[in-house]
């Protein structure tokens, strides 16, 4: 019999069918994995489940009983737990005290801390979930606090649980031993949810799996009888192929960017960046691959001026940039595209014509003695928009308004438009649809056949390998080792590379 | 004169004083600490506090019982303080905005209803008994502190009663656990499936209640008689206490100790004829808060509440 | 939400405000037709009272727009009041200590002292924001309390008038006040310069570079800092500038109206300036607009108060009460949300396309 059945469900947002008529059945002691693209609408879905949005149709049957699931509450009341992707702890009370948050547990109101730290400790050990109950979660590790929430739905008898790419954030290692447990919560009489788009892992641990495009159902098949070449064609409504980019060969010149044993500690001291060395030369692209949060973000962030590296030294065009401001450092030549573009790329609230200028308001001809020249900012604006193909209303329109793939495009005409020799591409295409994901990498190319470096940072791995001259993984605040972009490079190499292995241990 | 200041009499009365000024302070800081640990920070406690003080005088003087007048010092308080959360809960206005308007729309209207009193009698300042004294037995004979601590109103005791009360609430209930965790993560609160916006409700709610009723005792505790703008800043004084005290209830009792102290201390010297400007004394509280803020924050001890401020929307995460 | 449901929102609120404004006139027992006709004699009829409203308008120009810049640049400003407390502070001790030598040249140099101390003031809370992360809500109000402290002090301390026990300055020596404009009314040579104030910030903010730094980080600070804008600098220099502007209003009222430094300079216009900079949407021109408005109120107020009794507070209410009809404005976008209207884009985006 089915534990869950999700009939004809439908979830709009302006201009937007997030969820489109789908239908989902998981049964009792099944892993169910739910595959498919960023936005091809997973996540919607398990929120609608619980209970975090209401969907416009469509029905739920819980243990072939009709539900309405208005609360998160009334979610946990039937038995099913979530762990998001971002996990939802609160950063300032222990891993206990999350567990037992909300609760009514013996003694309402009363915490009785002992009693239940034995209950969870019983839960932890049982499954192998070892955490340390009394220690605040912003001091425990990415892998303990997915323990944490996992423990947090098992100890409000989660029968049903949703998990949120729960592999992003770890090791290789860490996810056979997740995996294991995953296993005995299984056998244990639980059903699980998994979203997610890794399509050996989904082989390896699921029952069966519904794939998902665009918001809707393509279908739903049991894992035995799939492979991964299916999968990724029902996923992706095409086959995967390896290097789309027609790429010149590189012409590797001069140094453009030199990375000389940089380090970062944050707090306790434990490194975040550790040791790194690495050269950008003229006229390549460098790719920066890794599983999300391997220091990526941070190293990003200490060559464009916004973190302060704790030891270690940056040369561009041997240039020392340790001690300029970031401003300096664009006009030496550094451009940025940041991996949010909401939070750091654009200022949503400003028009367009604004937001292209951020760079260069100060400069000739846009200011003269500090007094800005409006019909310049507006010539210049016109002429950004119809060069990068950005689809905007006016140039008065607030970048709010403009549609993601519109909102990067504005993003790279800024940064693009100087001379700059080497740009920093941090997840340039994420949340794009592919035509504008596609005209984005283009730009890239261009730049580099044009003698310009770009060193791009992205976690999927299908763009590194389309766009870059040579590669190098980091996993741990290390850089693991730099490879060529050659035929002959083996997706596996990146992949033991990504979970920890140095490249002399791989070759090994 | 150095005698007189150290001498005992003195400094019983003195004490005495200080917990009668700090009483006021440390109804209304509770109150906030208990808003503020639900991440609204309501600026508008000056609003609380006046309509607090305004509505508990007019009622205890048209029905003649101080209990009655009390609830309607609640009642008053706990108007204003809901307005302010259904601005920044439900309409995610902006808190400050909202608090200062609410002042000054408090102050109108205190003020307004105040002459409308007036006038109907006849332009005599009316005015009411206060609350008795009831001294604790035994513990009123304590030397020094027997007196300033244990020979006051049934109001004074039940702010000891609330102290210690929020002690337990915060520290040893499920309920206080749910309240830090929304104002820290109202979305990691949400998905345990805990009522975020009613939360914060309810501690608005009991803001009102207690600022509201510091207003009211300001009135038929001490002074006796209404006038314009009456609290004259206390609020403001309340929400120094919240930072000064760390939100701890016990830390803002002894803050608003202080601050009654230091008051004290100026009034007191100011009767003594002290040739010193002893405004000093009324500022040190300030400073101190101040000093406190830059303190916790060079010492990274993230005491704010981490969502403080900002409005929750359930949707967009 | 059509225009239409927009307009008829918007009728409702100024239906709320007058409704409650005439239920309030009749609670005092006055008749609102006498009263409207009073409240506009008051502020029209005379010339005393027309020259008023620019005497009240001006202290309010000065914070409005102090408060309003800070905004801009996404600093929480509430410290005009103390702000005005320094400059008022400054520019009576300058005015007392410089020598007579100097003649008029002392009004210029008191006129700096007043900005420059509303300015220092508002920085160590602005350094405290950019440096430390401490949230300048509690701490500009702190700050308030200290000035007034300093004032206390010194008004029963080193500026005493001699002689005097009253807490209050000497009068400024003859001739270091504001000329007066139209004798016999209050009206005088402060309003000019809030005027041309209002036409230097509103210069400022939207014709130079720095006052596009100051809308861009008041607007995102992070994308701001993430695409190399000055943002400290920025943050720095709108305090400084809206610390300045109060600071003037303290000028204002000591050369201008009182003539010496006493308790209270400030009237509690410094709160109020915080509403103005709403009502203005920290807009310069606006903040004028919106501070001839409310001295009007208070001068019609006070002509209903002389010759009705209706108790001049009503002008806090009716400002309160239409800052929260404002505050009121998201209710439809909410409503149409709860309705199932737009909700989840990453970031809560919406789209055009």
């Amino acid at each position: 019999m089915s534990l869950l059945e999700m009939r004809g469900i439908v979830k709009e947002f302006p201009g937007l069918r997030a969820v489109d008529q789908v239908d989902l059945s998981v049964k009792e002691k099944e892993i169910h994995a739910l595959l498919g693209e960023n936005g091809a609408g997973k996540t919607t879905l398990m929120n609608i489940l619980y209970g975090l949005y209401q969907q416009e149709e469509g029905e739920i049957f819980w243990q072939d009983a009709p539900v309405q699931i208005a609360e998160p509450s009334e979610a946990i009341a039937l038995g099913i737990g979530m762990v998001h992707q971002h996990f939802m702890l609160v950063r300032k009370m222990t891993a206990l005290e999350n567990i037992i948050l909300g609760l009514r547990t013996e003694g309402f109101p009363m915490i009785r801390r002992e009693a239940l730290a034995a209950k969870v400790e019983a839960l932890s050990r049982k499954y192998g979930l070892s955490v340390d109950l009394n220690r605040r979660i912003d001091r425990l590790s990415v892998g303990e606090q997915q323990r944490v929430e996992i423990l947090k739905a098992l100890f409000r008898n989660a029968h049903l649980l949703i998990l949120d790419e729960p592999t992003s954030v770890l090791t290789p290692q860490e996810i056979q031993e997740f995996f294991r447990i995953l296993r005995m919560l299984r056998d244990e009489g639980h059903s699980i949810i998994l979203i997610a788009h890794n399509l050996s892992e989904i082989l390896e641990i699921s029952d069966r799996v519904t794939v998902l495009r665009d918001g809707k159902r393509v279908c739903t098949l049991e894992t035995a009888g799939t492979n991964e070449r299916e999968l990724s064609q029902y996923m992706i409504g095409r086959e995967l192929v390896k290097g789309v980019h027609v790429r010149k060969p590189a012409d590797m010149g001069r140094t453009v960017l030199e990375i000389r044993d940089v380090s970062l500690w944050g707090p306790d001291r434990i490194a975040q960046l550790s040791h790194i060395d690495l050269t950008v030369y003229s006229g390549e692209i460098l790719g920066i691959a890794g599983v999300d949060g391997n220091g990526q973000l941070e190293l990003a962030e200490i060559l464009v001026g916004l973190r302060t590296q704790s030891g270690g030294s940056i040369l561009l065009n041997g240039t020392v940039l340790d001690h300029l401001s970031s401003r300096k450092r664009w006009e030496i030549g550094l451009t940025y595209i940041p991996a949010d573009r909401h939070q750091d790329g654009l200022i949503m609230d400003a028009d367009v014509c604004s937001n292209y200028l951020l760079r260069r308001y100060y400069c000739a001809p846009f200011a003269k003695a500090h007094i800005l020249q409006f019909a310049r900012m507006r010539g210049n604006a016109e002429a950004l928009t119809r060069d990068y193909q950005v689809k905007t209303p006016s140039v008065a329109t607030q970048a709010r308004l403009l549609s993601g793939g519109n909102q990067q495009k504005m993003i790279l005409a800024r940064e693009l438009q100087s001379e700059g020799s080497l740009t920093i591409a941090c997840q340039p295409t994420r949340g794009l649809d592919i035509g504008a994901a596609e005209y984005l990498r283009q730009r890239l190319l261009e730049r580099r056949d044009c003698g310009k470096s770009v060193l791009l940072i992205s976690t999927d791995l299908e763009e590194i390998l389309a766009l870059s001259d040579r590669i190098a993984v980091m996993q741990g605040g290390k850089i693991m080792g730099v490879v060529e972009n050659a035929p002959s490079l083996s997706v596996e190499t990146l992949g033991l590379m990504m979970g920890g292995m140095t490249l002399e241990e791989v070759g090994a | 004169m150095w005698s007189e200041i150290l001498n005992l009499t003195f400094f019983t009365s003195f004490l005495s004083a200080a917990v009668r000024m700090a009483v006021p302070l440390a109804y209304a800081a509770l109150g906030e600490t208990v808003s503020q640990k639900a991440g609204t920070l309501n600026i508008g406690l000056e609003a609380n506090m006046l309509g607090g003080a305004f509505l508990g005088f007019a009622v205890t003087y048209w029905t003649g019982s101080l209990f009655l007048g009390f609830l309607g010092g609640m009642a008053a308080g706990s108007c204003f303080s809901i307005i302010h959360a259904v601005f920044s809960i439900y309409l995610r206005q902006n808190q400050n905005v909202t608090g200062t308007a609410l002042n000054l729309f408090s102050m109108g209207l205190t003020s307004y209803f105040f002459q409308v009193i007036v006038n109907q009698t006849s332009g005599t300042y009316p005015q009411i008994e206060t609350l008795p004294i009831l001294p604790i037995p035994i513990l009123c004979k304590i030397p020094v502190i027997g007196e300033a601590f244990f020979q006051r109103d049934i109001v004074t005791y039940l702010l000891y009663v609330s102290m210690f009360a929020l002690l337990w609430f915060f520290n040893k209930t499920s309920w206080g656990l749910s309240l830090i965790a929304v104002g820290e993560n109202p979305q990691a609160a949400d998905t345990v499936g805990l009522p975020v916006f009613r939360m914060k409700y309810l501690a608005a709610l009991f803001n009102g209640i207690m600022s509201g009723t510091g207003g009211a005792y300001l009135i038929l505790g001490q002074l006796g008689m209404f006038s314009e703008n009456v609290t004259s800043g206390r609020g403001y004084i309340a929400l120094s206490l919240v930072v000064f005290g760390r939100r701890d209830p016990v830390g803002i009792c002894l803050a608003a100790l202080f601050m009654g102290a230091a008051n004290a201390l100026q009034f007191k010297m100011q009767a003594l004829g002290v040739e010193m400007p002893v405004q000093v004394f009324t500022g040190l509280p300030y400073i101190l808060t101040v000093m406190a803020l830059i303190f916790s924050a060079v010492k990274r001890n993230d005491s704010d509440p981490a969502a403080l401020g900002k409005p929750y929307i359930r949707n967009m995460r | 939400m059509n225009m239409k449901q927009k307009g008829v929102f918007a009728l409702i609120r100024v239906a709320a405000v007058l409704l409650l404004t005439v239920g309030l006139i009749l609670l005092s027992g006055a008749d609102p037709l006498q009263a409207f006709q009073t409240f506009f004699f008051g502020i029209f009829g005379t010339l005393h009272g027309f020259a008023e409203v620019f005497v009240r308008a001006t202290p309010l120009i000065f914070l409005g727009l102090g408060v309003a810049i800070t905004f801009r640049s996404g600093f929480f400003n509430l410290g005009a009041e103390g702000q005005l407390y320094m400059g008022a502070l400054a520019s009576t001790a300058a005015a007392m200590a410089l020598p007579e030598s100097l003649g008029a040249m002392r009004i210029v140099l008191a006129f700096g002292a007043a900005f420059l101390a509303g300015g220092l003031w508002v920085l160590f809370p602005a350094w405290m924001k950019s440096r430390l992360g401490i949230s300048e809500t509690v701490n500009t109000i702190m700050f308030n309390y200290i000035a007034i402290m300093i004032v206390g002090v010194c008004i029963r301390g080193p500026l005493q008038e001699s002689g005097s026990s009253l807490p209050q300055s000497a009068q400024l020596p003859e001739g270091l006040t504001l000329p007066q404009l139209l004798y016999p009314t209050r009206l005088h040579a402060g309003t000019l310069l809030a005027l041309a104030a209002v036409a230097v910030l509103w210069f400022l903010l939207y014709k130079t570079t720095w006052g596009f730094e100051m809308q861009m980080v008041g607007l995102s600070r992070r994308a701001a800092l993430c695409t190399g804008l000055p943002v400290s600098r920025s943050l720095i220099l709108s305090a400084v500038i809206g610390g300045g502007m109060a600071g003037l209003a303290g000028f204002n009222e000591v050369f201008g109206v009182q003539h010496r430094l006493l308790e209270g300079v400030s009237g509690g216009n410094g709160y109020t300036a915080v509403l103005v900079a709403l009502l203005a949407f920290n807009h310069p021109i606006r903040v004028m607009l919106a501070s001839f408005g409310l001295a009007a109120l208070q001068v019609g107020a006070a002509a209903m108060q002389r010759s009705l009794g209706v108790p001049s507070s009503i002008v806090s209410i009716i400002i309160g009460f239409i800052v929260l009809m404002i505050l009121c404005g998201s209710l439809p976008e909410i409503l149409s949300e709860m309705r199932g209207g737009f909700s989840k884009q990453k970031g809560g985006v919406r789209h055009v396309e």
